[in-house]
């Protein structure tokens, strides 16, 4: 009883904490809250959602907190309840302890920009619907974070509004995710019909979900974790601030829909045919946006495009049957990606706004601090032994070697796999060492705690973090203990492939030979020719026949054609033909006079 | 399940059963007095413990004991590696 109440409390009372610096500033004037305020807070909602999580680990309790109900019938109720279970509890800390170092960089990141304070309110809003979106018992809730999620976003790559690739990124996002939510509206509509009631719960009889809302969930988390097909929203969001790629682009805003996917398992599990649809769903992703990374400059993008593959990674993981294995992948992914994209901002803002890695290079001897940090986020990326990623990496892919599934899917992950260590390599190599590529006069600059602090507690993160909720956690489902060496080893062994790789193409190109234009380097550069092809044919035969709808069908044919005009040149014809018998000789008409008379009298005496 | 890959796609049921048409045996497996498993820990043990349901098979006894020990040794689960090692242990002989 105890226990419950003190789960409730702090959960609830974090939730308060991270609201209360958007509501002082409307009580007074004298409330306002600066960034430093804003940082100082949300460490305070960390330590506090420290509590919930390790009594969770001590007792194992789980509980759901009823704040009110909206009784729209008797049949049908929405209630704001919360849900504190194993998932939201562990999330809560991980997500808060990646945002105050988020912040804590941005206040230095940020620090020439006059709106600072309502980026921070921008941050502050978004990280409350996410936690909404995880701590939702119903789908009513989860949607709300859902969208509120979708809106931040929205507003944040857009923050420099004044750019029109920004604007152009931030409606790319907005539309992606707005053909998602059809799947997750789908199966909100199909569960309120059948279930009467938007929790998610397991079937009553194993076996009997249908597929259609599954695959609305499919759908929504497609779109929402930007998997193959509705993707090229991620990479076009790195037109954002650094902090904004960091907070919501790796760590929090894209895993909620794998998220949503790992709450939905109970109706998932025994729908064969949608597993499989995820597991080669996220085995083409993962490969797809490896590929794209191979030949990317921009230091973000290559970073976005990791992203995109370890998405893919979970939703695997997803179907395998396995979503406290995704559920691990997301925290441990969420250290070392926030702290690699807070290491490329370092890096950028030191390069006076260079995103382009062919124009680094050895900054391992000007940016000591922020290399090691990224070697290390490179290192945990890629899966090395008793780093953060291994603890999640290497049992998705024993598990994914050891059970019955498509061989495709498997050597799709590991090819993924390989390319992960390739590009990162790639990236280290290029920016850490090797020539000095940047320009003379540079405000080279790392000696600020803001961005040593934040990239290091990061870095601890990323080593620790897995070797702790590991130790900490018990599997829910046991893991495989039985396979051949070969098998154990496959993902070092393809990561050191990968490694071995990016040597030899480095070396291949510092020795200048001349770059060969192949048809897989041109794949991977255009991104898999998949932006011209969708957006122009979408918008061009969206555009082309709204344009014949509204002028040529509307405005032409109801307007005119039917009415008026086309009976004026009907009338027209009529009119052309028997105007030549108008020739003014009275001859004529009374001839015609005649001839009609005639005729009327033949026809009526006939009659 | 421990196979191989390429022997699963290369040899025939005999080298590697079909996964989705395993075959079954006798329960005593030819052998005279052979009598049925039973599982180490009772039912009601493992309800009062709240195993996982896919977890409750004949290594749980094991289970239950590491999950005894890391609630009592809260703070550092590292001191319950061995009976963690002995619970690994019996899910690969089984």
């Amino acid at each position: 009883m105890g226990t419950a109440l003190i789960l409730n409390t702090s959960t609830l009372l974090t939730l308060i904490i991270i609201t209360s610096p958007l509501f002082t500033p409307l009580l007074s004037n004298t409330l306002t809250a600066s960034p430093t305020h804003i940082v100082r807070t949300i460490k305070m909602a960390f330590m506090l959602s420290l509590l919930p999580m390790a009594l969770f680990t001590y007792s194992g309790a789980d509980t759901v907190t009823l704040c009110w109900e909206w009784k729209l019938i008797t049949n049908f109720k929405i209630p704001l309840d919360f849900k504190i279970d194993q998932y939201s509890i562990m999330f809560s800390p991980i997500a808060l302890y990646v945002t105050w170092s988020i912040l804590q960089f941005a206040t230095w990141y940020m620090a020439s920009e006059p709106h600072i304070t309502k980026f921070f309110h921008y941050l502050l809003m978004f990280l409350t619907a996410m936690m909404i979106l995880t701590t939702a018992n119903n789908m009513f809730l989860l949607f709300i974070g859902w969208e509120g999620v979708g809106i931040m976003s929205f507003l944040l790559i857009g923050w420099w509004f004044g750019r029109a690739e920004a604007n152009t990124a931030a409606l790319q996002a907005v539309l992606y995710n707005r053909i998602g939510d059809i799947g997750l509206i789908l199966s909100m509509a199909w569960l309120a019909t059948t279930t009467s009631t938007w929790q998610i719960l397991p079937p009553t009889e194993p076996g009997t979900t249908p597929t259609l809302p599954l695959l609305g969930l499919i759908l929504a988390a497609t779109g929402k974790s930007a998997q193959f097909s509705l993707h090229p929203w991620l990479p076009a969001a790195m037109e954002g601030p650094t902090p904004v790629s960091a907070l919501l682009h790796s760590s929090t805003m894209v895993v909620a829909g794998i998220f949503l996917l790992i709450r939905s398992h109970p109706m998932l599990t025994n729908n064969q045919t949608a597993l499989t649809l995820c597991l080669c769903l996220g085995a083409l992703s993962s490969l797809f946006a490896a590929t794209c990374a191979l030949t990317q400059n921009d230091i973000k993008k290559i970073i976005a495009f990791s992203t995109s593959s370890q998405l893919g990674l979970m939703m695997v993981t997803i179907g395998l049957n396995l979503p406290q294995l995704a559920f691990l992948h997301i925290s441990t992914h969420a250290f070392f990606k926030a702290m690699l994209f807070l290491c490329s901002g370092s890096i950028i803002h030191s390069m006076n706004g260079e995103q382009d890695i062919r124009k680094m290079g050895n900054l391992q001897t000007a940016l000591p601090t922020t290399t090691s940090c990224m070697t290390i986020g490179n290192l945990a990326l890629m899966g090395t032994p008793f780093l953060a990623g291994f603890y999640s990496k290497d049992p998705i892919i024993e598990s994914l070697n050891t059970s019955y599934l498509n061989a495709w899917a498997l050597s799709l992950t590991l090819l993924a796999t390989m390319f992960t260590a390739t590009y990162t390599t790639r990236m280290t190599l290029m920016v850490q060492t090797g020539p000095t590529r940047v320009s003379p006069v540079n405000p080279t600059n790392e000696n600020d705690p803001a961005i040593i602090n934040s990239i290091t507690r990061l870095a601890a993160g990323s080593m620790l973090a897995g070797l702790l909720i590991s130790s900490f956690t018990l599997p829910i489902k046991t893991p495989p203990m039985t396979m051949p060496l070969t098998t154990k080893t496959t993902a070092i062994i393809v990561s050191i492939l990968g490694l071995i790789l990016a040597l030899e193409l480095l070396n291949i190109s510092n020795t200048l030979t001349k770059p060969k234009q192949t048809p897989w380097a041109n794949f991977s550069m255009t991104l898999g020719y998949f932006n011209p092809l969708t957006h122009r044919i979408s918008s061009s035969l969206s555009l082309g026949n709204s344009q014949k709808l509204a002028l040529s069908l509307v405005d032409l044919s109801w307007y005119k054609k039917i009415g008026p005009e086309g009976i004026a040149s009907l009338q027209q014809t009529i009119t052309k033909s028997s105007t030549s018998m108008h020739t003014g000789l009275i001859k004529a008409y009374l001839g015609t006079f005649a001839l009609s008379t005639i005729i009327l009298i033949l026809t009526t005496t006939h009659l | 399940m421990g196979a191989h890959l390429a022997r699963r796609y290369l040899g025939d049921a005999e080298v590697e059963p079909d996964p989705l048409k395993m075959p079954t045996f006798p329960p005593d497996m030819g052998l005279p007095n052979r009598r049925p498993r039973e599982s180490v820990a009772t039912a009601k043990q493992l309800a009062l413990g709240r195993v996982p349901l896919e977890q409750r098979d004949y290594c749980a006894h094991h289970l239950l004991r590491l999950m005894r020990c890391h609630r009592d040794a809260f703070p550092l689960p590292w001191l319950c590696n061995s009976l963690r090692h002995q619970w690994d242990l019996c899910q690969h002989e089984e």
